[in-house]
């Protein structure tokens, strides 16, 4: 091996963010302060956790994200999930669904219950949560630009079941932002679309007191290339962006900021990713104090979901990546998630099959149990390492913020395409890093095999896109098509004012009017977004 | 081929992940080829459109939803139907290994998945490109010009191919530049040249001390030896000539390491009216 000048494997050791790694951490290292920076676990400003008592009151939740082809399908796998002791859904629709489309649009085609299960109307959100008693399960569901709708089918499942709106719980991501950033499943453009978010936070402010009204999302962000500096400075700058949009729309912080929740990635720089979680907390927390005078507590905390790094696994020698997903997940729980969905070891080729989705689950489950890593709270707080790490990510992500607030905040930095752009530089220096092999990633530019053997991989059956066309058809032949009409003729003129659309929407969902014509009404007021 | 390859990297679909297609796009900028991004969500027939209106010598899809086994197969058929077989398609994405090879079959000519390297996309266009143009371009080589032979006895060597084998000697010179000479034999329709070194620092000479007398190159008969030692360079050959010189017979020719033709030292040979 090559060693550098200092007798060391490298000349520098840094992080993903580029700050340089010490051979060795000290208390000179911490600046003064440090108690007051860390506060007690659930006391300001919550960087050792939102709660006092962390997993020692309860785990985290262990939320499996899944979904596709027919709502059928996935309400069989839900089931298996729940029976298997995961404690909450994580619903993936298709891309049809998410963008607004029914499965019958020429857009649909080939990925109707793709990426996640297809849902074109209120019918086959019944299908998909059948036998599944609202009131007892927390549902997430990652739907965005059509967040809106796809809560109303909620809603609507829930009053067929007899569960009121006051009892649903659970979480919509509803982040429109990180979709023009990084996900790219936008419909409206941003003025619009915000004004949907804010319909959300003000309707369930009222009416959905349990239910997450957002989940802020740098999960994105970071599978698209970016540091963990910046996974966290762009989520946070759009998170405030969300907090602005709010109070123009006259809502008080208070009320609405308890049901503000985020979503980090959780990547492979261990203790970076733990320092990372440590700093958004108490930088969320001092925003949220400081700049906007929240006074409830649960307004400061930043409780968040984790994923594990989708890009950080590999195509190659898959089962190499159940030791991944392993130390990531160590990583989340270390630092202080509320719920967590680990990948599974295939998802470099496919969608997981069940036994990979078990073992993704298993992983949590010997973390939990097993590792005794929950017994106390933040056990890497005070180390001079994790502190010092803490400190400068806090510091480059309120660079970053500056940045973008004399931008004019996030939605003109959006615009501008800034984020997008330091993001992408980002992504290409690691991959010219990987092919320069000064980033090694085992079973791909070093330690690999050859002639590997391809493991059994899940299909989407093809059929689907046809019955998912043949229900629609159904549908639409045995619906009451005038009290389809007139709801979304009053959506219409709902959206040409400033009404609240939730209600609107509601109604035109429960009386079976599909995603796709829902949508289309708002694209027809709204039009559509167009990148830069 | 004067101007760079130009390649459309297209997101068929309504896939939002860009990060692996924006990344390929610079680094295939960054490898010297030309590249336009289509942005998201394009229709099989966006793509095609882009295609034939930027004149794109390679369409590069992108797909990680597992929307691949409709919308690559459709953007090979839709460019059939318009009658154009002469863009390369090539593929990347989430895509499971069975399915590259049936993508194969329908009509990409590579599926590049997770792992696959920047240097290895931009080679695999240039030498197919390259390939793609040969069609239109370039015939093959005609046929075998001759096989030259190291040779350490003259008088051994002529007992056997001219006395024994009974070939007819038709030519001889001396080639003073590689400080040879040179005896040619009729062989059928092509002849084998025999090379004895006249100096000890000569390439024969040097060959033959190194590795004793024998098959020392092939030389293919073409049109344009300049064209083809073009095609050579563009394809990523190592070049002994950088451009055709006289050869035996008032041929031109220009050789390619053996490096680069796979452990033969390669000659082009093309016929001048002189001879």
């Amino acid at each position: 091996m090559d060693k550098g000048k200092n007798n060391e494997r490298k000349e520098v050791f840094t992080v993903s963010s580029g700050m340089e790694v010490k051979r060795v951490y000290e208390q000179s290292d911490l600046a003064d302060g440090v108690d007051s920076r860390l506060g007690e676990p659930g006391a300001y400003p919550f960087t050792r956790g939102v709660q006092s008592t962390m997993y020692r009151g309860r785990f985290w939740t262990m939320r499996q994200y899944a979904g596709f082809g027919s709502a059928k399908q996935t309400n069989e796998r839900f089931r298996y999930l729940l029976q298997q002791g995961q404690t909450g859904l994580s619903t993936a629709f298709d891309l049809p669904t998410q963008i607004g489309y029914d499965a019958d649009h020429p857009f649909a085609l080939g990925e109707v219950g793709k990426v996640g299960v297809s849902i074109s109307s209120l019918a086959d959100m019944e299908v998909l949560f059948d036998q599944i008693p609202l009131d007892q399960v927390s549902t997430s569901m990652t739907i965005n630009a059509p967040a809106a709708i796809l809560l109303a089918m909620y809603i609507a499942v829930g009053e067929k079941q007899g569960v009121s709106m006051d009892k649903l719980s659970g979480t919509i991501q509803n982040d429109i932002l990180k979709e023009y950033v990084a996900r790219g499943t936008y419909i409206f453009p941003p003025g619009p679309s915000m004004r949907l978010i804010t319909n959300i936070f003000e309707f369930c402010a009222k009416k959905l007191p349990k239910f997450n009204t957002i989940s802020i999302s740098g999960y994105h962000i970071r599978e698209a290339g970016s540091t963990a500096v910046q996974e966290v400075a762009f989520t946070l700058a759009n998170a405030r962006a969300y907090v602005n949009a709010a109070l123009s729309a006259g809502l008080h912080i208070d009320e609405f900021a308890p049901r503000l929740s985020f979503f980090f990635n959780a990547h492979n720089l261990f203790f970076e990713e733990i320092a990372k979680y440590r700093a958004a907390r108490r930088i969320w927390a001092r925003m949220m104090k400081e700049e906007f005078g929240a006074e409830n507590a649960k307004s400061l905390q930043l409780r968040f979901h984790t994923q594990t790094g989708g890009s950080t696994l590999t195509a190659q020698q898959p089962d190499n990546n159940i030791v991944r997903v392993t130390l990531q997940a160590l990583a989340a729980v270390l630092g202080g998630t509320q719920s967590l969905h680990t990948n599974s070891r295939d998802e470099a080729l496919a969608l997981p099959t069940e036994d990979s989705a078990r073992i993704a689950l298993r992983t949590q489950q010997i973390i939990a149990h097993e590792s005794g890593v929950a017994d106390t709270v933040d056990p890497l707080g005070g180390s001079y390492y994790m502190e010092a790490l803490t400190d400068t990510i806090e510091k480059q992500v309120l660079d970053y913020l500056r940045v973008i607030d004399e931008m004019g905040g996030a939605v003109s930095a959006i615009e501008q395409g800034y984020m997008q752009r330091e993001i992408h530089n980002a992504a290409y220096e690691t991959q010219r890093a990987i092919e320069r092999k000064d980033e090694i990633v085992v079973g791909v530019n070093a330690f690999t095999v050859e002639n590997e053997k391809v493991p059994e991989l899940l299909r989407v059956d093809e059929s689907i896109e046809r019955e998912a066309k043949a229900n629609l058809l159904q549908l639409k032949a045995t619906r009451d098509q005038q009290a389809v009409e007139s709801t979304l003729n009053a959506l219409r003129s709902a959206a040409k004012g400033d009404d609240n659309l939730m209600p609107y929407i509601l109604d035109a969902v429960r009386v079976y009017a599909t995603l796709g014509e829902i949508a289309n009404v708002l694209r027809d007021e709204f039009g559509e977004y167009k990148p830069v | 081929m004067n101007r760079p390859i130009r390649v459309l990297i297209a997101k068929p679909g309504l896939d939002g992940h860009d990060r692996g297609a924006l990344v390929v796009a610079q680094g295939l900028r960054d490898e010297g080829l030309e590249v336009i991004y289509t942005g998201l969500r394009q229709t099989v027939d966006q793509i095609i459109a882009t295609a034939i209106q930027e004149d794109v010598d390679c369409i590069g899809l992108s797909s990680l939803s597992g929307a691949h086994m409709t919308l690559f197969p459709a953007v090979v058929e839709g460019l059939r139907q318009r009658g154009i077989d002469d863009i390369l398609i090539i593929g990347g994405g989430v895509i499971p290994p069975e399915d590259v090879l049936e993508l194969k079959k329908k009509g990409l000519a590579e599926v590049f998945t997770p792992g696959s390297t920047i240097g290895e996309m931009a080679e695999f266009i240039r030498n197919h490109i390259i390939k793609k143009g040969e069609l239109v371009l370039f015939e093959p080589p005609s046929q075998v010009d001759h096989i030259g032979i190291a040779v350490a006895d003259l008088d051994q060597t002529l007992a056997f191919y001219r006395d024994h084998l009974g070939f007819a000697v038709v030519h001889e010179e001396d080639i003073p530049d590689q400080k040879v000479h040179a005896v040619f034999l009729q062989a059928g329709e092509l002849h084998i040249e025999l090379l004895l070194s006249t100096s000890d620092d000569g390439p024969i000479g040097k060959f033959v001390a190194s590795k004793g007398p024998g098959i020392h190159h092939i030389a293919y008969r073409v049109d344009d030896v300049a064209a083809w030692l073009e095609r050579s360079r563009l394809a990523g050959h190592r070049l002994i000539d950088e451009t055709p010189r006289p050869g035996g017979q008032n041929k031109w020719i220009g050789f390619i390491h053996p490096k680069s033709s796979h452990g033969v030292l390669t000659e082009y040979c093309q016929i001048t009216d002189k001879e």
